[in-house]
């Protein structure tokens, strides 16, 4: 029994594709994570799964029901917590969630109950009567997940659960969210740039870049795919740059390199043997090293194995300019 | 029907809890309408007999008072729209969205909302108005006059909906508000008698509800019909008009809030 399922879905805004043929399934009670970088399209996916987007092509089915033909049935299975926190400043945390609790259509006789068992939950039972305005940004987005949940939804969406917190905070919300999803034995759908909440939290992750899913597996696997250990070398390149990746790749127990600019990542499965290795060639080809690590592999580098680049440098350069297209068109 | 009613009246508790909660906005949406009455009413108390040659009797401030009660109303409920752009911008349009209850629900739950916030906001003016001396004949004719504001509100409401829901900015939006509002409220008679209008004027004013408005709040505050226009018309007017806005505002809310914002 899948939660949620997906074939070849495809948004377009214009002549920018947002999210490029996608297809993947998520089991029932299964925490699956999106991770990609901003504009990867794992917001523009979830609204379609939450019926704010319809899709150009494909379809979805959200607990079970079709996104299309039948989104009133999708909207009574699901909760979704937005990246912006959307609870109301000047309502307290118990008028916010009365709120959410009347647009879910929670029968009268229950509201209270449900009400005092979300906040008791995430532990602002004391605060409950307090304008949200007199709130922490973390306190503020405990409310605004109780707010997702109050109504048992069976697919719970949290896009960018802890974007904006520290990382105390972000660890505290982690705990939440896990909390949940064994009390109430949800399917979560999330989406984060963060990969240390990917892997402390998903039993799968799929990695998005560019509107494609590059992969999808666990957290584990993903990194042992890349061999055990990981070589990354800062080098000062010269004309011979071309032979020393070619007499690279020759290596034995390189499985992988990645290239960005002057930065060098091996994956290898044997890196103390590699680093002598390397160390030989560049003094051959007189290419200088500036400086050489050996890492256990984390999902940054199962990031770059997969996209090419780190998750941050995407944010800053190619979408922006792709982001800003994006909302021109939209406002056309 | 009864989910849609439900729907509608948690939104409509929403906006009047946040509208309890925001005080000074309440006084400071009296503060244009206090400077109306208040101030312009003495400015021209000297029109006296403009306004006794199409057989009013009593004081301008008299005159005109029902003219700023409907102005507050104006104003009030075609402002109201914008939180629309707000919630559009700050997720809980989306929260909205993603919850069983349906779109046009939203709309009806803010207009309505709107036109009981513009209507209590008259209710201060007619306060403000009692104060200042002007008086009313029959003091029970207060009910039916609130009833016609809460009505005439709502059409309102339904072209600030309206126009929030199309409007991709701020900006737009109080552009347009400001292009509709003087205009409506300057060409009725709202501070002098239709009679007095230049003809091609009248009839621009005729074409307007917030001429009929005015001219049947006028006649219930002071006992004195003006312009020939029966009461019945002007009731039908406004109906028509309400009903009108309300299922435009519905239906351009629903399409629009459908789309990405």
């Amino acid at each position: 029994m899948y939660s949620i399922e997906t074939k070849s879905l495809t948004k377009s805004f214009g002549d920018l594709v947002a999210v490029n043929d996608i297809s993947f399934s998520v089991e029932k009670g299964e925490i699956f994570g999106f991770l990609g970088p901003n504009g990867a399209g794992k917001s523009t996916t979830m609204m379609i799964f939450t019926t704010l987007l319809k899709p150009t092509n494909g379809n979805a089915l959200v607990g079970g029901f079709d996104v299309l033909k039948n989104p009133k049935q999708v909207r009574e299975n699901i909760g979704f917590v937005q990246q912006e926190t959307t609870v109301d400043e000047y309502l307290s945390g118990r008028e916010n969630l009365l709120l959410q609790a009347k647009l879910n259509h929670i029968p009268k006789n229950e509201i209270n109950q449900r009400i005092d068992e979300v906040l008791d939950l995430i532990e602002l039972s004391d605060k409950q009567d307090e304008a949200v305005v007199t709130y922490s940004g973390g306190m503020r987005k405990r409310l605004d997940i109780a707010g997702g949940l109050l109504h048992h939804p069976r697919v719970l969406f949290l896009d960018e659960p802890t974007v904006g917190l520290d990382i105390q905070t972000r660890r505290k919300i982690w705990q939440y969210i896990k909390k949940i999803h064994t009390q109430f034995d949800m399917t979560i759908f999330l989406t984060t740039h963060y990969m240390e909440e990917a892997d402390s939290l998903c039993d799968r992750i799929g990695i998005i870049d560019h509107g494609k899913i590059q992969v999808i597996d666990t957290p584990k696997n993903m990194k042992n795919d890349l061999g055990n250990e990981i070589v990354s070398l800062v080098i000062e390149s010269n004309s011979n740059y071309d032979s020393f990746l070619l007499e690279l790749k020759k290596i034995e127990f390189i499985k992988k390199i990645n290239e960005d600019d002057s930065k060098l990542t091996l994956f290898t499965s044997n890196g103390t043997e590699v680093i002598p290795q390397i160390f030989q060639i560049s003094s051959e080809l007189g290419i200088k090293i500036k400086s050489i690590s050996l890492t256990q592999p984390t999902l940054d580098d199962v990031f770059i194995s997969y996209t090419g680049h780190e998750i941050r440098d995407d944010d800053s350069k190619f979408n922006r300019r792709r982001e800003h297209a994006k909302m021109k068109r939209l406002r056309q | 029907m009864n989910t849609i009613a439900y729907d509608a009246y948690t939104i409509f508790w929403r906006e009047l809890k946040r509208y309890k909660k925001s005080r000074s906005g309440v006084l400071i949406r009296l503060i244009q309408p206090a400077i109306w009455i208040i101030v312009v009413g003495n400015i021209f108390s000297e029109t006296q007999p403009l306004i006794q040659s199409v057989g009013f009797e009593g004081e301008y401030i008299e005159f005109m008072a029902p003219g700023v009660i409907i102005l507050t109303a104006i104003f009030t409920s075609i402002f109201g729209g914008v939180n629309t752009l707000w919630d559009r911008r700050y997720g809980f349009m989306n929260k909205a969205l993603t919850s069983p209850i349906s779109r046009s629900a939203i709309a009806v739950g803010k207009m309505s909302a709107i036109s009981l916030i513009a209507a209590l906001q008259a209710s201060l003016i007619i306060g403000i108005a009692l104060a200042i001396g002007v008086t009313f004949p029959n003091p029970l004719m207060i009910i039916p006059i609130m009833g016609i504001v809460i009505l005439f509100s709502l059409g309102f409401s339904g072209i600030s909906v309206t126009l929030a829901a199309t409007a991709k900015s701020q900006e737009t939006f109080w552009g347009m508000i400001n292009l509709l509002g003087m205009p409506l409220f300057m060409l009725s008679p709202a501070l002098f008698p239709l009679e007095l209008l230049p003809d091609w004027l009248a009839v621009i004013a005729k074409l307007n509800p917030v001429t009929y408005t005015i001219l049947l709040v006028r006649e219930l505050m002071t006992g004195v019909s003006e312009g020939g226009v029966p009461i019945l018309l002007s009731v039908g007017v406004i109906f028509a008009f309400v009903i009108a806005m309300v299922a435009i505002a519905s239906y351009v809310f629903t399409r629009e809030v459908n789309k990405p914002f």
